[in-house]
């Protein structure tokens, strides 16, 4: 089926702290579309909750490998669940990992690279560039290491 | 008030302990605030609380004098939106306070373009806290329509 605006679902995958805050600045451009999100700490899905769906899948990190595999699998019955067209994060792991099986299951993928990685793209985002649609930066020298990663503008 | 925030996800009790340890010494004449997460030092000299709902948090943040925290975006860009003196002092991987040291290069980055002060260790956060007071944040120009609108062109184009 084609993509139209009532049927196109987005999923909106972020970690708690400043890569909600940087992501929800960018909320113009899914206004028109169904959004769900899904994050790690159940304070901001409180609020969260009155704009979207939102599934809190728990914090997880490089340090501790069996959380990884545990948020994992939450994401993976997120996935089956909710069906999104497309992802969106500013990281860091939920997002990446929100993003990898997105691909999986025939997602679009976006990802904007938090603008605390001011020498080089972030770990997740380093991952992700490989599978990303559109890939933006918040720093032109970034930008400028990479291949297939822009930069338009700051959230900040 | 001065507000203190190192943010949720990892402790930072070399930090938090300092603060405390200034406020020993009466290097500070104002009070303090503290939002320190997974922290397990308890300041003796000031509140403290481990979590802050959004929209207290904001209040906190909007009613303090001045902010001094970790070197985490989401506590930078609050300052910046409101115009606050913020300080902050990077986490750092070799403490275990965080999984890099991204947090050194972002506070350099924009220490550097006027937008905050900060310090890289302990020793220096009293000197920091000092100039805190008359530091005025230069404003920053943000752009995030710019990204917004590149991400609503790009929906756009994946329909028919």
């Amino acid at each position: 089926m084609a993509l139209s605006k009532k049927n196109m679902k987005i999923c909106l995958a972020v970690s708690a702290g400043g890569h909600l805050t940087e992501l929800l600045k960018l909320a113009d451009s899914w206004q028109q579309y169904e959004v769900f999100y899904v994050s790690t700490a159940n304070m901001v899905a409180e609020k969260l909750q009155q704009y979207g769906t939102t599934h809190v899948v728990g914090e997880c990190n490089r340090e501790h490998l069996l959380r990884v595999f545990l948020v994992l699998f939450r994401c993976v019955r997120v996935i089956i669940r909710e069906r999104p067209n497309v992802i969106i994060s500013t990281g860091a792991a939920v997002g990446c990992i929100m993003c990898f099986l997105g691909k999986l299951s025939g997602a679009k993928v976006v990802w904007i690279d938090t603008i605390a990685n001011v020498e080089w793209i972030s770990l997740s985002g380093r991952m992700v560039r490989h599978i990303a649609d559109l890939f933006l930066v918040q720093w032109p020298e970034i930008a400028e290491q990479y291949s297939n990663v822009e930069y338009v503008g700051t959230v900040i | 008030m001065i507000f203190l925030t190192v943010g949720t996800q990892f402790p930072f009790d070399r930090f938090v302990r300092a603060v405390d340890n200034i406020f020993d010494q009466g290097l500070i004449d104002e009070e303090i605030f503290a939002q320190i997460g997974e922290t397990s030092y308890k300041p003796r000299n000031f509140e403290s609380v481990v979590s802050l709902e959004k929209k207290v948090f904001d209040e906190r943040f909007k009613g303090a004098s001045s902010v001094i925290s970790h070197a985490g975006v989401g506590t930078i860009m609050v300052a910046l939106k409101n115009h606050k003196p913020l300080l902050v002092m990077p986490r750092m991987k070799r403490y275990k306070e965080h999984v890099n040291d991204h947090q050194i290069a972002t506070a350099k980055k924009f220490e550097e373009l006027g937008h905050i002060l900060a310090v890289y260790d302990v020793k220096d956060l009293p000197n920091g806290i000092r100039k805190l007071k008359d530091f005025i944040p230069r404003k920053r120009k943000a752009s995030p329509d710019a990204i917004a609108d590149k991400i609503r062109r790009f929906l756009n184009s994946l329909q028919d």
